[in-house]
């Protein structure tokens, strides 16, 4: 819950937002193969009114309780840092901001018989254009309930969805493909801009961000992993937050 | 690795029963492959895409029978949710007592187990695509005395098998619904050990994968082995559905003589194909770095007589294949010390011979070279990889 703001901070938040509105940008991650570049950081941009949360997720690995596709996350000859996880505040006051932003777009392609990028996260009404090039036929559903459909792509094929409801870190769009079981890719719909999608250092940043209590969510799909902390951020204080996740992280939904 | 009173002759002699007796008497290390140190560290492939559930992940190979979490799907129609309560198995066709089996009608048949590698036709088509394969215990009653049973009338030439999956399907000018079919002759449905299957691993077999009832036929490639069954037809002339006489039908350039004669064929039994799962370094040791390769090698049931690997131009090397465990329609993992490289790229390949004496071809030999189509795609697998100092 955020606290009650007297008058003078109230005003310093008003013109804080109206600074966002002009000033905020949205970068969507094109491309998530290991051996590609990575999704960029989705963090918002810079404001000069708010503090700016900072923070590196790694990832603690225990060989009795192995994740076997953590090589193409975890940077295990440096600190564990975890790739593709997807960070974001979750919190009242929140919802809404920045709501009149430019929808982006952003790209799900299918190359060999998988989703490039496999995670991405989104704002609620951006919208997402499905490809495929690979040399075949493919499909993309989801059944999830905050948003199904169900499109078959040839080779070269492409069409765009919409995607107007939020679900946050519990309730991601799940992709599949009809004809190939082992394709899967997961989308997070957020109706504020407090969401990042880790790098391969691991990091996020949030700039700009309203004082005031939160949770500090982290997710990681392809590890069914997912952590969640109550922080506190102050009016003037840039703050940073390092979570570590471990097997002991693992959720099966 | 092993502490078993059922030996290979065993195994070799007694096929499926014994290789499952010797199965269930072993201990699994976490990883089958013998001579596998603990300091060995996974160098990764260079230019693949990444591995996912619901497919082979080569590189964590680690269970000579897969986990369900590694095992691929393919579906051509839809995915049918079945109840096994209401579930039917529809005996039909030329057949002098037709029958109709519910689920337990199946069970209460003569129950039998079958050790199988199935691999997907398309696996190998594209690097996305090299882990549609996984090795199985499956568990039903095998197929040939229900349709001695039945009474299969003379003049028959093939069993169809359809299965519950169906759609509209446009044929020259006609759209109509079909079920998913493939068909084999009657030698075939009576000679090759088919099973109707119903478990996994011990495990009921998953709605993905087939639930409750599909066709086993070992050594064959996946699309002969329906999932989701709903009737086995006897006919007197050839079924040619789509997946018999359009899709899954290998387009390959044959020489005879001068000439390069295109012959189309429907993929029916599996290759023999072997392929490096992971390489594996250790430590530096005077600006030299130790490798060791591991891979599996499988075939439609044909003796493997050896797998050689080499290392960029060098020479042919015999690996190591495991004799244990073995069985007639399943891997075998093998294993080769490559010595030590100079830090830098370097290319790993494998290469399989059978008893027969047939040689797994390369992609430049006429037989994947003049093949048009991407199924079958059995090609020695060069592995690239880097090695860092």
């Amino acid at each position: 819950m955020m606290h009650a703001l007297p008058f003078r901070p109230i005003l310093s938040t008003l013109i804080a937002i109206a600074a966002f509105f002009t000033c905020a940008r949205f970068c969507v991650s094109q491309d998530g193969d290991s051996n590609r570049k990575h999704p960029t950081d989705t963090s918002t941009a810079a404001s000069p009114i708010g503090p700016t949360i900072t923070g590196v997720i790694t990832y603690e690995a225990d060989p009795k309780r192995r994740w076997r596709y953590s090589r193409y996350y975890v940077n295990a000859k440096g600190q564990g840092e975890l790739a593709e996880a997807v960070v974001a505040l979750r919190g009242s006051g929140l919802k809404g901001l920045d709501a009149h932003r430019e929808a982006a777009v952003s790209v799900i392609d299918q190359q060999d018989f998988r989703f490039v990028p496999e995670t991405i996260a989104v704002r609620a009404g951006d919208r997402v254009k499905f490809t495929n090039n690979d040399p075949g036929t493919h499909n993309v559903f989801s059944n999830t309930p905050l948003h199904s459909f169900d499109v078959t792509l040839a080779f070269g094929d492409e069409v765009e969805e919409t995607f107007p409801r939020a679900g946050g870190t519990s309730r991601p769009i799940v992709l599949g493909c009809r004809l190939h079981g082992n394709m899967q890719a997961w989308i997070y719909v957020f109706d504020h801009p407090y969401f990042a999608l880790t790098t391969k250092d691991g990091r996020f940043r949030f700039e700009g961000v309203p004082p005031g209590n939160y949770r500090l969510e982290v997710v990681h799909p392809a590890g069914s992993l997912r952590s969640s902390r109550k922080i506190v951020l102050q009016s003037d204080k840039d703050q940073k937050f390092n979570v570590s996740l471990s097997p002991d992280d693992r959720r099966t939904r | 690795m092993t502490d078993s009173t059922v030996t290979r002759r065993d195994v070799l002699k007694g096929g499926s029963a014994a290789a499952i007796a010797l199965i269930s008497q072993m201990s699994f290390p976490d990883f089958v492959f013998p001579d596998e140190a603990a300091d060995e560290e996974l160098v990764p492939f260079l230019n693949m895409p990444r591995s996912r559930p619901n497919l082979l992940d080569w590189e964590t190979l680690d269970s000579w029978l897969t986990p369900q979490d590694q095992v691929f799907n393919v579906a051509h129609y839809n995915e049918p949710e079945i109840d096994p309560e209401s579930y039917q198995l529809e005996i039909a066709g030329m057949v002098e007592r037709p029958r109709t089996f519910a689920l337990d009608d199946i069970k209460a048949l003569p129950e039998q187990d079958q050790l199988m590698t199935l691999e997907c036709s398309g696996n190998g088509a594209s690097k996305g695509f090299i882990g549609g394969i996984y090795n199985s215990r499956w568990t039903g009653t095998p197929l040939a005395p229900i349709l001695k049973e039945c009474g299969i009338q003379p003049g028959a030439k093939e069993v169809v098998f359809f299965g519950v999956d169906q759609q509209e399907e446009a044929v020259r000018k006609v759209t109509v619904e079909v079920p998913f079919g493939r068909s084999m002759s009657v030698e075939d449905a009576m000679g090759l050990n088919t099973l109707l299957a119903y478990q996994r691993n011990g495990e009921s077999i998953e709605q993905r994968n087939g639930a409750p009832l599909r066709l086993i036929v070992p050594g064959w490639y996946g699309i002969a082995n329906v999932k989701w069954l709903r009737r086995i037809e006897v006919r007197n002339r050839r079924y040619m559905g789509r997946f018999m006489g359009r899709d899954y039908v290998t387009l390959r350039g044959e020489r005879q003589g001068d000439e390069v004669v295109f012959v189309e064929s429907s993929v029916s039994r599996m290759n023999l194909k072997s392929i490096v799962a992971r390489v594996t370094r250790e430590p530096t040791v005077n600006g030299r770095v130790p490798l060791k390769a591991y891979g599996a090698v499988w075939g439609d049931g044909t003796e493997i007589d050896r797998v050689e690997v080499r290392l960029d131009d060098g020479s042919w090397q015999p690996a190591k294949l495991d004799d244990e465990p073995q069985a007639k329609f399943c891997w075998r993992f093998f294993s080769i010390d490559l010595g030590t490289v100079e830090p830098g790229e370097h290319t790993v390949v494998s290469r399989a011979t059978d008893a027969s004496g047939r040689v797994q071809p390369t992609a430049e030999d006429d037989e994947i070279a003049l093949k048009k189509t991407y199924w079958e795609a059995y090609q020695q697998w060069p592995r690239e990889i880097e090695v860092e100092a």
